[in-house]
């Protein structure tokens, strides 16, 4: 690797083509080919038994018209009406219910495909995309594909079906009138084409739009002691009323093809039966064709136009729904990483001449070596923007350096497996989690194997065991977000206990106990110190006390290690620390004399 | 056509908010206009969908008949019934889109307003989940109604205008439609609401599994770091397992739906053919007539079930429309005057009987309190963001805070509380926020004082790039500098600062700790910290827990107080193994 690039981690999640969207729905279906042909059959028959009816009227005014009807025939025409009734509404309650469990099952592959993809994404990429578009694709995108799953898959494919079969009934019974469906075909298909075009867009920029609106006034009601404090209301109320006219105008932008769309589909929805009365009734009166016919005809050119309209409308939900699962594919399709099965012959972590960048030519790490010593403590300090971060990242092997090496007992950490690296070098970082689930399962994500005894023994260790055993469920009391939520400190604590089963030997804290009051860091320094006795720790430093009990201090500054030994060398040394301790002790120790 | 029709943008005046009633006939009067309209082109549309039975009928008895003419004259009036069904069907949608978003961005602005005029008191009073929903789904519920309104208007009058036209015809088959269909649709309602239940099962269900998902991607950082992929797989593959089962039962409920609507206006057609079919043999009733009852019976379905929806749609907004209107009532905890006289710049000296705090005109003072909470407790009631005890009001220069109006007292006391967020949208907006009394601080003057200026720099679009909600891609120390900044640039004659830096490095404490005092020259601040950095560099640091325990210089109060001493200094006297040389 000699770009200065941040590895093979994209910036942005990649999105599935086309082609992928068409073969993988084609590999979905061609996996449940058999349920799709029983349920076409069924769909088929359910239509075949709802296209007696015009034929029997037409029968039955043929007859009647003609004074040839018998009352023993109207019986038995009304009766077979009947039954092809009854199989209709049979057969159709299970061709839907069928679908249903057809469609739900794919759907339900699809999303636990998307979250498996989602847990397994490397690391890197997690930190470089972020989890902003990450969430929109899990929940948003899969929304609108189970729309068109749920919805607009079958409802086309029934009305396909019945579309298919009432043109075919139209031909058999009345063969020259399939001529009156022709001339409504053109303008559909020209209509419809000139609004796929532009529904797509047209129709994510109104949710897009109106999502904005949503998001504003939620803000809004959720950050008004914010707005309050700054005194911002009265910019707000600007901002949101020009976030709703966009949103009016884009709903009116969707309205503005919908009105050219909804009258020339109605129009030409009228033409099958203007041309059947019409022609029919003059090849009647000419003798070409009896007056059932004509009948039967004027009454399938009417019933064919409400599944040709479901069929027209579902298309750009179909539209909107492949969008969405290019994005879902799109999970699937990071790379990993390049993984290394050599194992590390010891404990120790050497940065050495590493370069890193997030964007070309402005590089982050310029030449930056480290070798912290097995079982000590080395803190790093520097000022914002020295690139304390983006070492940590390194060291615990999300990125892989640029140029130079970091590695763990001799093999490069960015390249261990996830799953083994765990064991080896952890990032403890200032955004912990509490996730929505029992006290326990918070626990068992580092070692799933672990019984209630080393749960409570950690809790102990961290102090959280008395906190603990006062819940009203204990182990399984759920916290996070529905349950119970605890503060910043318990949360720390909590992270702390998952690192002590987890059980690495080399730590790497950043900026780990910033956000706490000063009350509860002290409370969390007892049990921090506990998780790290004996193992190598690498801290962030923030606070200068931490670099003064720390075996060793690094002082980091554009990219490089400007200063490093003991508190006490680096004091002597007069140089940057030295000026920035005596700033943060001056009185303390003056009062001491 | 207009990019947006102008009469959207109606202001939306004072709604009633008496009852969940009222507010929707509120909507209604503000925007009957448009719905009067919109209900005479539902009728015209209907009622053009109403005479294509009539006229097919006529058409086959001109077939029957052998009239050429009539016939071409029956087929060209079935055109014209198509092109004014298509005409009027397209200005009744644009009064539809026109009358729901009038009702929509109305209820959006009424909540817009009201949030900010209940300002951090909305969250006081109102959980987060419960405001949730208003921006969203209330809003949508009760457009729906005002969308329907006049669709019901032309079904009920196609209803009428078909029944009066059958039973003209013919009497037994007039009331075979005219009562058979409306049965038909009503048999379905029992129907709707288990169905209605499932629906909510599976809504449900498909919230719990989205929050186990943003759930998982929240805290993904941590799953790939320390383990529990496995088991997180395993959840969401429950809870996706789950939707399935309650998708299913809800499809299987929802196919019975659908056969039955086949099922039950089929049941009406074979009555009509059998009924109309011995009425015509009887010579009672003509071949047409038939048809035309036929294609009734059909068409008929239609109207009854916009009738039905629409008593659907009603009830989900009158609970919508409940909602806003409690959200609408809420009142501000505490009062302020509407209006005071302007008293002009004063000289900005606060003063908190209650504690025996004051901060002088001019000066910057650090507070360091006994504990987190007090200190908070002390910070709001400075900005009277809470009520005084017993009457023993803050002042600012010797005037109740109370007597100021609520604009007044925010321009002039501005109070950084420590759970400020940064805004979504351009940094810039979060930065610029309206100033004080006199001209704002310059952005880069105001962003140096904050140790912010290499975040703006870091960023790809500096101050124009878009922040997500709560700034959540930076740090939480960049997030606390940058608010800082702003509070800073907004430059009001007292400024109180709540932990300004308790997210902050050392290093990047010394920078501000020693801009601060020069940017708030000659303005009155109020610093809650107990950072030696910050307190070292303070006018004068006061001691509180309650009510003022000490106050002196930073080094005075550490050489006289030894409670004081291991307060703020705690870093360097837990230090169990080494000391500090000197």
């Amino acid at each position: 690797m000699s770009t200065g690039e941040a590895g093979s981690a994209p910036a942005q999640l990649p999105v599935a083509d086309a082609a992928l969207v068409r073969r993988t729905a084609g590999r979905l279906a061609l996996e449940e080919r058999w349920w799709l042909f029983v349920l076409i059959g069924v769909q088929g028959a359910a239509t075949a038994a709802g296209l007696v009816g015009p034929a029997i009227l037409g029968g039955l005014v043929n007859q009647l018209a003609a004074h040839r009807e018998t009352a023993r025939g109207i019986v038995v025409a009304v009766a077979v009406f009947g039954v092809a009734l009854c199989c209709q509404a049979v057969l159709t309650r299970l061709a839907r219910s069928r679908s249903a469990v057809l469609g739900e099952r794919i759907l339900a592959r699809l999303r636990e495909g998307l979250v498996d993809g989602v847990l397994s994404l490397p690391l890197g990429v997690v930190e470089r995309a972020g989890t902003g578009d990450l969430l929109t694709r899990s929940t948003t995108d899969v929304e609108l594909l189970t729309t068109a799953v749920q919805r607009a898959v079958p409802d086309m494919g029934i009305a396909a079906v019945t579309a298919t079969l009432t043109v075919v009934a139209l031909v058999v019974s009345a063969p020259p009138m399939a001529l009156v469906l022709l001339p409504a075909i053109p303008p559909l298909f020209l209509i419809n084409r000139w609004y796929l075009r532009r529904a797509s867009a047209a129709y994510l920029n109104r949710q897009a739009a109106l999502a904005q609106v949503n998001s504003r006034l939620q803000e809004t009601m959720t950050a008004g002691r914010t707005i309050e404090a700054f005194n911002l209301g009265e910019r707000r109320r600007a901002r949101i009323e020009e976030d709703i006219r966009s949103s009016l105008r884009a709903d009116w932008a969707t309205f503005r093809l919908r009105v050219v769309l909804f009258p020339t589909t109605e129009a030409c929805y009228i033409l099958p039966l203007f041309t059947a009365l019409l022609a029919g009734g003059l090849f009647h009166v000419a003798g070409i064709l009896s007056l059932g016919a004509v009948t039967t005809a004027a009454l399938y050119a009417q019933q064919l136009v409400g599944p040709v309209d479901i069929l027209l409308s579902w298309l750009a939900a179909l539209q909107i729904g492949g969008a969405s699962m290019a994005r879902i594919l799109g999970v699937g399709q990071v790379p990993q990483p390049e993984v290394t099965a050599d194992e590390p012959r010891s404990d120790r972590l050497v940065a050495r001449d590493v370069h890193f960048a997030y964007r070309r030519g402005r590089d982050v790490l310029r030449g930056l070596d480290l070798s912290p010593e097995p079982g000590r403590r080395l803190a790093v300090i520097g000022p914002s923007g020295a690139g304390k971060t983006t070492l940590a990242l390194l060291l615990a092997g999300v990125f892989a350096p640029g140029s130079g090496t970091v590695r763990v007992g001799g093999v490069e950490v960015s390249k261990i497996p996830t799953e083994r690296l765990r064991a080896e070098v952890a990032l403890v970082t200032q955004e912990q989690h509490v996730f929505a689930a029992s006290l326990r399962d918070n626990l068992l994500i580092s070692d799933a194997s672990a019984d209630d005894g080393a749960l409570w023994e950690v809790l102990d260790e961290v102090d959280l065991g008395a906190w603990a055993r006062a819940l009203p469920q204990g182990l399984d009391t759920p916290l996070g977000s529905g349950g119970l939520v605890i503060g910043p400190a318990q949360s720390q604590q909590l992270a702390l206990a998952r690192l002590l089963l987890a059980n690495p030997h080399t730590l790497v804290l950043d900026e780990a106990t910033s956000l706490l009051d000063p009350g509860a860091a002290r409370h969390l320094e007892r049990s921090l110190g506990r998780v790290l006795a004996g193992r190598t720790v690498v801290t962030i430093a923030h606070r200068l006390e931490a670099a003064r009990d720390a075996d060793m201090v690094a002082v980091v500054d554009a990219g490089r290690v400007l200063e490093l030994g003991t508190h006490a060398e680096l004091l002597a040394a007069q140089g940057s620390y030295a000026s920035l301790w005596r700033a943060w002790t001056r009185d303390s120790a003056a009062s001491r004399g | 056509m207009e990019r947006v029709r102008p009469s959207l943008l109606l202001e939306p005046g004072t709604p009633e908010i008496d009852s969940s009633g009222r507010f929707l006939i509120w909507l209604a009067r503000r925007q009957r206009r448009y719905l009067a309209v919109g209900g005479a082109y539902a009728v015209v549309w209907m009622g053009a969908q109403a005479a294509v039975p009539l006229v097919v009928g006529a058409a086959i008895e001109a077939v029957i008949h052998a009239n050429r003419a009539a016939i071409i004259g029956w087929s060209f009036a079935i055109l014209a019934l198509g092109v004014v069904q298509a005409g009027s069907g397209a200005l009744r949608h644009r009064e539809a889109v026109t009358n729901r978003l009038l009702a929509s961005s109305c209820v959006q602005r009424l909540v817009a307003r009201q949030a900010i005029a209940l300002g951090g008191d909305l969250s006081r009073q109102v959980a987060a989940g419960e405001v949730a929903g208003i921006g969203a789904s209330d809003v949508s519920n009760i457009a729906n109604v005002l969308d329907m309104l006049p669709r019901l208007i032309g079904a009920a009058l196609a209803v009428v205008g078909v029944a009066v036209v059958l039973l003209l015809e013919s009497t037994p088959l007039g009331l075979v439609v005219v009562v058979g269909v409306p049965l038909a649709v009503v048999t379905l309602g029992p129907l709707l609401r288990p169905l209605e239940r499932r629906k909510r099962a599976q809504r449900d269900e498909i919230a719990a599994a989205s929050s186990i998902t943003a759930d998982t991607v929240a805290g993904l950082r941590v799953l790939r770091g320390l383990g529990g992929e496995r088991v997180f797989s395993r959840r969401f593959a429950a809870a996706s397992q789950r939707i399935r089962a309650a998708a299913v039962r809800t499809a299987r409920l929802e196919a019975t739906v659908a056969a039955l609507q086949l099922f039950l206006p089929g049941v009406l057609l074979v009555a009509v053919t059998a009924i109309g079919a011995r009425l015509v043999m009887a010579g009672d009733v003509t071949p047409g007539t038939l048809v035309t009852a036929y294609g009734e019976a059909a068409f008929l379905v239609l109207p009854v079930e916009t009738m039905v929806d629409f008593a659907y749609y009603l009830t989900s907004g009158l609970v919508a429309s409940s909602r806003v209107v409690r959200l609408l009532g809420l009142r501000r905890d505490l009062e302020f005057p509407e209006r005071a006289p302007d008293l002009g710049s004063g000289t900005g000296s606060l003063a908190d009987p209650e504690s025996g705090l004051e901060v002088g005109p001019g000066r910057l003072v650090a507070v360091v309190a006994g504990d987190q909470l007090s200190a908070t407790t002390l910070a709001e009631r400075l900005g009277r963001y809470s009520p005084a005890n017993g009457g023993r009001e803050v002042t600012l220069d010797g005037l109740p805070l109370s007597s100021l109006t609520l604009a007044e007292l925010r321009r002039r006391i501005l109070v950084l509380p420590k759970e400020a967020t940064l805004l979504a949208g351009p940094l810039s907006d979060s930065l610029s926020p309206p100033a004080g009394r006199g001209a704002s601080l310059p952005m880069e003057v105001a962003l140096s004082a904050a140790a912010a200026t290499d975040i703006v720099d870091g960023l790809p679009e500096g101050l124009a790039t878009e922040l997500p909600e709560r700034g959540s891609n930076l740090s939480g120390g960049q997030r606390q500098r940058l608010l800082l900044a702003a509070a800073l640039r907004a430059n009001p004659e007292v400024l109180i600062l709540d932990e300004p830096t308790s997210a902050v490095d050392a290093h990047t404490e010394a920078e501000i700790a020693s801009r601060l005092g020069a940017v708030r020259r000659g303005r009155t601040t109020a610093v809650f910290s107990s950072s030696p950095l910050l307190l070292e560099r303070a006018d004068e640091v006061v001691w509180v827990d309650g009510t003022v325990l000490a106050r002196g210089r930073h080094h005075d109060l550490l050489a006289h107080h030894d409670a004081y001493r291991e307060l703020v200094a705690r870093g360097v006297e837990s230090s169990p193994s080494q000391e500090v040389p000197t």
